[in-house]
């Protein structure tokens, strides 16, 4: 069949292909051309450094703490968020009285800028005159103030559950969507069968649900791997490094201590991992689908 | 024959360019920091008076908050898109000169105009011999007291040194309720310099003169030392690693806190915020053999050597550094005056808030001019977290950042 060039996909996609490209390829040439150079800290090139600048970042032991930390970081806040969002869409998925006003609330801190809420979060937790310790203490839970952000065994902990908060509302929207997605007639045939509702969830809702865990687990794991807001309006990754993630470490290298050489190369490797890691994930999560 | 004429043509053509550019838009861009919610109405106005007073030019005011001026200087001067001139924070200036984006101003500069500063704060810009930068923002720290605290735990007078310090926080704790003795800042910027105060009382120094990191000496593990035992016995606020100057700034202004070191700006928050607070400035406590250091801080303005108005660029900062224009200025953002008639006029002669400051100033040390001192900054920073946090013992932690620093100045040379 003769079809015309202008119908064949390939030309259809170009201009899209395009436009992302000079959105992302070429600041990603950029950055690498940078990871090879000596650069002083204003971004101007001074000759060709080779991998000195990588050695330098895997010579840094705090490359591997954050490094650390951040796979503890992400693996936190996405399971946590799965966990929470898969209960937190059945029960939106009812029908009850008040069911709009119940996703209108449980959508609301999605309008709200990250930054906004972290530094929110920063006076509720502060040690002195926090909202969250003065609720404590009105419940009797506690009988003196806790500093939640004064160190690494408190901070990190509840920055993981600001990272689940902030991210149940666009987690329970996919899942919502999935959900929707699911014929009525499959539940109205298993409950003539006698199924109860844990059974349900599990052989019915749980399968057909899993494309949309996947598409939230890698959409969550790009995000919440990159996500700069919480950590750096609570803690700036201190005390003394200690909730430094790979993206915290990065802003300190690359605009508090000038290192744009070294920067360029650690984001380099962060866009590596994460790009490897989503690969490995949707290539199991597919091969899963279609056995 | 034809080249040529097309070269005559070209060359016409930008030299007309030029000029008419020169006629019409004699363009400066500025990017200042933002002090506080003054600033930015502040240099509006001095750009509109001075475009008034000079018919044809056209002065145009970047304003950027303090967290994250460098980011935007940084990124602004890769791209090439950087204003005229610029405030930056006089540590940073090493950098801008040695890289060749700050121009010398000593072209400028006539012998009345540089009559017209305190030598103090004009120093920290001159490098090589040659002026980089001018002193738009100057400041120092001293020791804030609150008086009805003191009154009431029966203090007579604030305390001159750490010990006194120490038994006055003592005394404070003694009358119970939610009040602390000593504010102790353990987060974020200046957290480093909250220990130096401590270190320079025991006669240490930052970079000792062999060009190593001072931190691994006598006076700064003492130093340390008395910043333990005041936290080890509960005479600060509770969990001073979340706590960053304005937290504790907050408690001071809450009547909670007996004594902290801070800036003058401290002042002018009070009498915005608190003004039934009773408090008092004084001296940075001194050590056993009458050492004391207090911190001064100066912010530069600088003129890119990239710009293309340097001219204009320099009248509208000759403007800016008129006795009239200064005085207004460090009102709004409670500096220290850093020009000399500016600092005989009774608003600030009479200040006495502002006097304790001064007294301070022949005390001041300024941050090293030295390539790295953010990171070095950073590292005494977190070493002091350890310390303060019970993680890790005074002298290894402090032999470890001192290593570090020291690390640091040789990669640099």
């Amino acid at each position: 069949m003769n079809r015309s060039i202008f119908t064949n996909p390939y030309v259809l996609i170009a201009p899209a292909f395009m436009l992302a490209a000079f959105i992302i390829l070429w600041p990603l040439f950029q950055i690498g051309e940078i990871s090879i150079s000596n650069v002083n800290r204003f971004g101007q090139l001074r000759g060709f450094s080779g991998p000195e600048n990588f050695m330098a970042v895997f010579a840094d032991p705090q490359f591997l703490a954050s490094l650390w930390r951040t796979v503890i970081w992400t693996v936190g806040i996405v399971a946590g968020t799965i966990l929470v969002s898969i209960p937190v869409a059945l029960i939106l998925n009812e029908d009850f009285y008040g069911r709009g006003l119940a996703r209108v609330i449980i959508m609301l801190p999605w309008a709200v800028s990250l930054t906004m809420t972290a530094i929110v979060w920063r006076w509720a937790l502060s040690g002195e005159s926090g909202m969250l310790n003065s609720a404590l203490l009105g419940l009797g839970l506690i009988d003196q103030n806790i500093q939640w952000l004064a160190q690494a065994s408190t901070a990190f902990p509840v920055q993981i559950a600001i990272g689940i908060l902030v991210s149940i509302p666009f987690t329970t929207t996919i899942f919502l969507g999935g959900l929707s997605a699911i014929p009525d007639d499959l539940y109205e045939a298993a409950r003539l069968e006698g199924a109860n509702g844990w059974q349900i969830f599990l052989t019915i809702t749980l399968p057909l649900l899993r494309p949309f865990i996947n598409i939230a687990v890698v959409m969550n794991t790009i995000t919440v791997f990159n996500s700069f807001p919480i950590i750096w309006a609570t803690t700036q990754g201190g005390p003394a490094n200690s909730t430094d993630i790979l993206v915290t470490y990065l802003y300190k290298l690359g605009f508090n201590f000038g290192k744009l050489g070294e920067a360029s190369a650690l984001s380099l490797l962060m866009f590596a991992l994460l790009l490897f890691f989503t690969i490995i994930y949707v290539r199991l999560a597919m091969r899963g689908e279609r056995a | 024959m034809s080249l040529h004429w097309l070269k005559v043509a070209a060359a016409t053509g930008v030299a007309a360019v030029a000029l008419a550019s020169a006629a019409y838009a004699q363009t400066v861009r500025v990017t200042v920091a933002e002090y506080s919610s003054k600033t930015g109405p502040y240099f509006e106005k001095a750009a509109t008076e001075f475009e008034a007073a000079n018919p044809g030019t056209d002065v145009q005011i970047e304003v950027v908050p303090w967290d994250v001026l460098q980011q935007k200087l940084t990124t602004d001067i890769s791209g090439g898109a950087n204003a005229d001139l610029a405030i930056i924070g006089t540590r940073w200036l090493i950098d801008y000169v040695s890289q060749g984006i700050a121009a010398p101003l000593d072209d400028y500069i006539t012998d009345d105009f540089r009559g017209r500063f305190i030598d103090t704060f004009l120093s920290p810009s001159v490098m090589d011999g040659k002026t980089y930068g001018l002193p738009i923002a100057a400041s120092a720290r001293a020791m804030y007291y609150n008086k009805a605290l003191f009154e009431q735990a029966g203090i007579t007078a604030p305390p001159a040194t750490w010990d006194e310090l120490k038994a006055a926080a003592e005394k404070i704790k003694a009358l119970g309720g939610d009040n602390y003795g000593f504010g102790l800042q353990g987060k974020e910027i200046e957290t480093d310099v909250y220990f130096y105060y401590a270190l320079w009382s025991q006669g240490g120094n930052l970079i000792e003169e062999d060009g190593t990191s001072g931190l691994d000496t006598e006076a700064a593990y003492k130093a340390a030392q008395i910043y333990k035992d005041l936290i080890d016995q509960g005479l600060t606020e509770p969990g001073v690693t979340s706590l960053n100057r304005e937290d504790v700034q907050n408690l001071f202004k809450q009547g909670r806190i007996g004594m902290m070191i801070t800036a003058p700006f401290l002042s002018n928050q009070i009498k915005e915020e608190a003004p039934d607070l009773q408090y008092g400035v004084a001296a940075i406590p001194a050590g056993p053999n009458g050492d004391r250091g207090t911190y001064g801080v100066t912010d530069s303005i600088i003129m890119f050597e990239n710009s293309q108005n340097k001219d204009t660029a320099w009248k509208f900062m000759d403007y800016l550094f008129t006795t009239e224009k200064r005085a207004e200025f460090d009102e709004n953002e409670g500096f220290l005056p850093v020009n000399a008639q500016e600092a005989a006029m009774p608003l600030f002669a009479d200040n006495a808030d502002l006097k304790a400051f001064t007294d301070l100033l022949p005390s001041a040390r300024f941050a090293p001019v030295i390539a790295g001192w953010e990171e070095m900054a950073a590292a005494t920073s977190n070493a002091l977290q350890r310390i303060y946090l019970g993680e890790g013992e005074i002298q290894a932690s402090l032999d470890q950042a001192a290593a570090e620093i020291n690390g640091i100045i040789e990669a640099n040379q």
